[in-house]
């Protein structure tokens, strides 16, 4: 799985949220990901491997063309959420 | 806000659980209050029901925040006007009994039931607290539920303070419909209305204080630009980690040598199903049943559940599994553990906290037997497949703390209350020991575990000093 790929704008401001010393360790890991043998290296690190993936997992199930896919509509449901708000005079 | 000098009755600092709650009624009483909030306000227009985007800017430190010790453990805080009830699952439990009980014997705490009683009512007023329904709480309930019954053990749909639910799915991401009553949208604006002046992007930095009395409080506001607010009542807010910072910044709150320290923590984790039907798990509440058979041992059970985001962060599978699972994310259902602890941790009172908690022997224990319950109810539910937060090769009863995947909730002690000035770092009354008008209204208070969800104690515990300082009793 790509770094390079994954890392859309929304992960992208996850990342650059974090306190410095996560969001530096996490930079890198994620840019090691993005390479085939650092991956295959990383998978040593068991916990590493794991944070990391899961960090790239949820910018990648967060597109909304997969989460679309898998039966989730972010967009609709803030829609939706507007929607009622505005309807119900709601704050 | 500009910089310069305000005088009020008194200056809250947080417009969290207990912050917004103490503003609100001492408005309503007639004081004149000044809230500090460090945070924004958030407008649910910019709400996105997209998870890395709502960690980013409803979460402090982004929802990254992180223990120190074995294991590591995420400690999600909210930030901004409502604190943590804008992000929490909105779950609310009054303060049990046997706790209450517990406080009286070992703190010297006059708090029982029928004290509380009213308090709690009008908490629950406020909030809308309601039991959540059958449909609303979803198919994860449901294979719960049906599990549950199986094995006959005690559950029930849970109580929360939502209003016009329709089951959005991302409670912990912002509720798109303004339907969970968290404190920025239930007792904020009652604040203002009772003519609270609430500043965001107020930085508190010193507690005024002289001959042993509070003042006031100096804060930093936009541009750097420095605020003094006057009060002869000083209520710190600002929530179990950053209140202790605050105190001990100041000199303050550190006579009995417990400030920072008891931190009481709900150290958590879950397991997750794949079932034969289509769950699709965030349409629902996510936090919506409780499973409570083993809740004497310190185990509590509740629902969780969230968009594909949410489930591919948190399931515990790696590699092509992890891919497998997922493409199967309609049929997976999900179950949290909550293990109550005794009070490890403590916080590092530097600049930053630095938050140091080892998982003892006693809550790894616990994890073991509850991992076991996950996978017993699980499987009674009629789940395909079973994946425990756990490594592949490691064996519930056998694992250790460097096994475990954690999240740890609803962090409490810190400044705990204790009615002897040598034990605690404020009184029964939630008045720091010794300095006359300076008073601590959130979770650091909370003296112990609760084995439950905190937001009704704390707001509970904030009502009662509301009417204490109004010199009134919380009304019927």
């Amino acid at each position: 799985m790509s770094a390079r790929r994954t890392l859309n704008p929304a992960l992208a401001e996850f990342v650059a949220a974090g306190p410095w010393p996560q969001r530096t360790v996490m930079r890198a890991l994620l840019a090691l990901a993005g390479r085939p043998r650092a991956l295959a290296l990383l998978g040593l690190l068991d916990a590493g491997d794991q944070a990391i993936e899961g960090v790239v997992a949820m910018g990648r199930y967060d597109e909304p063309e997969v989460s679309r896919g898998l039966g989730w509509d972010a967009e609709a449901v803030v829609v939706r959420g507007r929607e009622l708000r505005r309807l119900e005079d709601r704050p | 806000m500009s910089g310069g000098t305000l005088r009020a009755d008194a200056c809250v600092i947080g417009a969290g659980a207990g912050g917004a709650v103490v503003a609100a009624e001492l408005a309503e009483g007639g004081a004149n209050v000044v809230v500090l909030e460090q945070g924004p306000e958030h407008d649910p227009d910019g709400f996105t029901a997209r998870p890395p985007q709502m960690l980013a800017r409803l979460y402090r430190d982004g929802g990254q925040t992180v223990t120190l010790g074995l294991p590591p453990i995420g400690l999600p805080l909210g930030r901004g006007v409502g604190g943590t009830t804008l992000v929490n699952s909105g779950t609310c439990f009054r303060t049990p009994g046997h706790v209450l009980e517990r406080w009286r014997r070992e703190f010297g705490l006059e708090l029982d039931e029928d004290s509380l009683g009213p308090c709690f009512q009008r908490v629950e007023r406020a909030l809308s607290v309601a039991e959540v329904t059958r449909e609303l709480a979803g198919r994860n309930a449901a294979v719960i539920r049906r599990g549950a019954e199986r094995l006959g053990w005690s559950h029930g749909y849970l109580k929360r303070n939502a209003r016009g639910c329709v089951g959005s799915g991302v409670c912990a991401f912002g509720c798109p419909t303004s339907a969970k009553q968290h404190a920025g949208i239930t007792y904020v604006p009652r604040a203002r209305a009772a003519g609270a002046n609430v500043l965001t992007g107020a930085d508190a930095r010193r507690v005024l204080v002289r001959g042993r009395r509070a003042e006031g409080v100096q804060a930093a506001v936009a541009d750097g630009r420095e605020l003094q607010v006057l009060a002869p009542i000083v209520v710190i807010a600002a929530g179990t980690i950053h209140t202790p910072i605050l105190l001990a910044r100041n000199g303050l709150g550190g006579a009995s040598g417990q400030l920072g320290r008891n931190l009481s923590l709900h150290p958590a984790t879950a397991a997750v199903a794949r079932m034969e039907e289509v769950v699709d798990m965030a349409r629902g509440v996510p936090q919506s049943l409780y499973v409570d058979e083993f809740a004497r041992e310190g185990l509590m059970f509740e629902t969780i559940a969230g968009p594909p985001a949410y489930a591919a962060m948190s399931l515990p599978l790696t590699g092509r599994r992890h891919a497998e699972a997922m493409t199967a994310y309609r049929q997976l259902a999900q179950l949290g553990l909550m293990v109550s602890d005794s009070g490890r941790g403590h916080i590092r009172l530097g600049r930053r906290p630095l938050i140091r908690y080892d998982l003892g022997s006693a809550e790894t224990e616990k994890f073991r037997a509850g991992i076991v319950r996950l996978d017993q109810l699980l499987r009674a539910a009629g789940a395909r497949e079973v994946y425990l937060p756990l490594p592949p090769a490691v064996a519930p009863e056998r694992a250790r703390p460097r096994d475990l995947r954690l999240m740890a909730f609803h962090p409490l002690g810190t400044a705990r209350a204790d009615a002897r000035p040598a034990h605690g770092v404020v009184d029964g009354d939630l008045a720091v020991h010794g300095i006359a008008g300076l008073h601590i209204a959130d979770g650091s208070v909370v003296p112990s575990a609760l084995g439950v969800n905190p937001q009704l104690t704390i707001m509970a515990l904030a009502t009662r000093l509301a009417f204490h300082l109004l010199g009134a009793g919380c009304p019927s």
